[in-house]
């Protein structure tokens, strides 16, 4: 007799770092069917950035919807003004964006395959990736002066120039963490134990992944060739080195090996990008208030960021709407979840790398 | 597995990675690390572009009734992202961003709720002000007006 019994993961799990509710019904332990609500933490963020704020602090005002990628959020919105006052920047103030950009990849990347371990039951791998995560994070501190908040990016360039000094910590920081990142690599598709909870478990096929218009680190698992920094001009990405990572399982293991891989090729983006540091301004007066419509793309470590800026001339605009990825991948998940045992679903559920703050906003 | 029992030896005898926080004293920071924002009364020249430039209006400026203002800063609710100090006409001298850092606080002690009612204490006591200032120059327009309509009506 099959009987069907609804199991709540969330909104407060042992499993979960934000609050995200998935209703499961289960036939015995397999996952039929799935429903997900993710407005825990609204915050209003949008309404405050047209009525509360002036353009010139918004800066500030949207890097807090996500702790993790902070950077990518400002720099979002900074580019849209700036693409709405014709401002053209240097190419000292793209790379250092971009450096940015790249480092917080790397560390968000390392905390999504740390949380995977976790939920494996390989918590021992937890605290090493977690570990090796702490000087790409001391990177940033001492490049922008703070440890999580960055409010690096100004509008019209970058707050702080980066000193000699701090240019070759990066570079030896970054050698440092390139054959923990390889060991890492070896274990994650060596380990037998993490192979059974990870090869072949919350599979997404190509033709999916296509359906749901999935994005990010999940798509390229599953083979879909999607990735701004492949489709945008607005940083160039082409001139550091970047390269698609690409493969083909779908699974967990597919997904872990894409955030591997992307981590590698960010370390020698960054490595590139502090060695070929054009000389130039870091920042650039910029004058008049924004007025017109922009969008602008940006792949932030979950995927594909889009920000609509509208303004009429004022201090405060018209709109701000912030679309994040992981909101647009929600029926992605809901369907990879389906056909499942429930025991692997916290698994699954941090292979996705979910930012619940930025879906909710 | 003898790979990992021997990791598991070795392990035994490295330092953690942590520290353990409270008992070592302070943390090494960067020493460009955005720490509190210093304020000197001597060189400021009251223009309030810093309580403009502020985004989470940590900055605010009292106004007493014999002209002079008052400056007031709340280290909990800012931000360290040195907005102010880039707005100060007399940056580094007035307003200096230092690698000092802000002494946490704790939930109980409730820091922010003082702070909500200076902010509107400081805002009323500058329309008060404004008015004031408003009514004493429709009073010296009333006289000088006054006073040479005076002679012409006698």
């Amino acid at each position: 007799m099959k009987k069907v019994i609804n199991i709540p993961l969330g909104s407060q799990h042992i499993s979960l770092l934000e609050p995200v509710r998935f209703q499961f019904k289960t036939h015995n332990e397999k996952i039929v069917e799935v429903g997900a609500d993710v407005g825990f933490v609204h915050r209003g963020i949008e309404r405050a950035c047209v009525t509360q704020f002036e353009w010139k602090k918004l800066p500030y005002v949207v890097a807090r919807v996500c702790g993790l990628c902070a950077i990518t959020h400002s720099l979002s919105f900074t580019l849209a003004v700036e693409k709405m006052l014709e401002f053209e920047s240097t190419r000292r103030i793209d790379y250092l964006r971009m450096l940015m950009v790249e480092l917080d990849r790397i560390h968000s990347h390392m905390l999504c395959l740390s949380h995977t371990a976790e939920n494996a039951g390989f918590e021992a791998m937890f605290m090493e990736v977690m570990a090796a995560r702490e000087p790409v994070m001391d990177l940033q501190e001492a490049i922008s002066g703070n440890r999580v908040q960055f409010d690096y990016i100004a509008i019209g360039g970058v707050h702080r120039d980066i000193s000699p000094e701090t240019a070759k910590e990066v570079v030896a920081t970054l050698d440092a963490l390139k054959p923990k990142i390889e060991r890492l690599l070896e274990e994650f598709s060596k380990n037998w134990s993490l192979s059974l909870k990870y090869r072949g478990v919350g599979m997404l096929t190509y033709e999916e992944a296509c359906i749901y218009n999935t994005l990010g680190p999940l798509a390229r698992a599953a083979g879909l060739r999607t990735d701004v920094r492949l489709e945008s001009s607005d940083l160039p990405y082409e001139e550091v080195g970047f390269e698609v990572v690409l493969e083909k399982g779908g699974d967990i293991h597919a997904r872990n090996m894409v955030r591997l891989y992307e981590i590698l090729n960010s370390i020698e983006m960054c490595k590139n990008i502090v060695q070929n540091l054009p000389e130039g301004e870091h920042l650039l007066k910029i004058k008049g208030k924004p007025k017109g419509e922009a969008i602008v793309r940006l792949e932030a470590p979950r995927g594909e960021l889009m920000y609509l800026v509208r303004g009429s001339g004022k201090n405060f605009l018209d709109r701000v709407r912030i679309k994040t990825p992981t909101f647009s991948g929600i029926p992605a998940m809901v369907e990879i979840f389906k056909g499942s045992e429930y025991a692997d679903a916290p698994a699954i559920l941090a292979s996705f790398d979910p930012c619940m703050s930025c879906t909710a906003k | 597995m003898f790979r990992s029992l021997a990791n598991a030896w070795s392990n035994m005898f490295k330092p953690p990675h942590t520290v353990k926080y409270p008992f070592v004293g302070d943390v090494q920071v960067p020493s460009d690390y955005r720490g509190l924002i210093l304020y000197d009364v001597e060189h400021c020249i009251f223009c309030d572009r810093c309580e403009k430039a502020c985004p989470p209006k940590a900055i605010v400026f009292y106004q007493h009734d014999d002209g002079h203002k008052e400056y007031r800063y709340n280290p909990w609710l800012c931000i360290y992202c040195g907005e102010c100090v880039r707005a100060c006409p007399k940056a580094d001298e007035a307003l200096t961003h230092s690698s000092e850092k802000p002494n946490p606080a704790s939930k109980a002690e409730n820091v922010n709720d003082e702070w909500f009612v200076w902010q509107t204490v400081a805002r009323e006591s500058r329309e008060r002000y404004a008015e004031k200032k408003k009514a004493e120059k429709a009073e010296k327009r009333a006289a000088r007006k006054g006073e040479p309509a005076g002679p012409k009506g006698d």
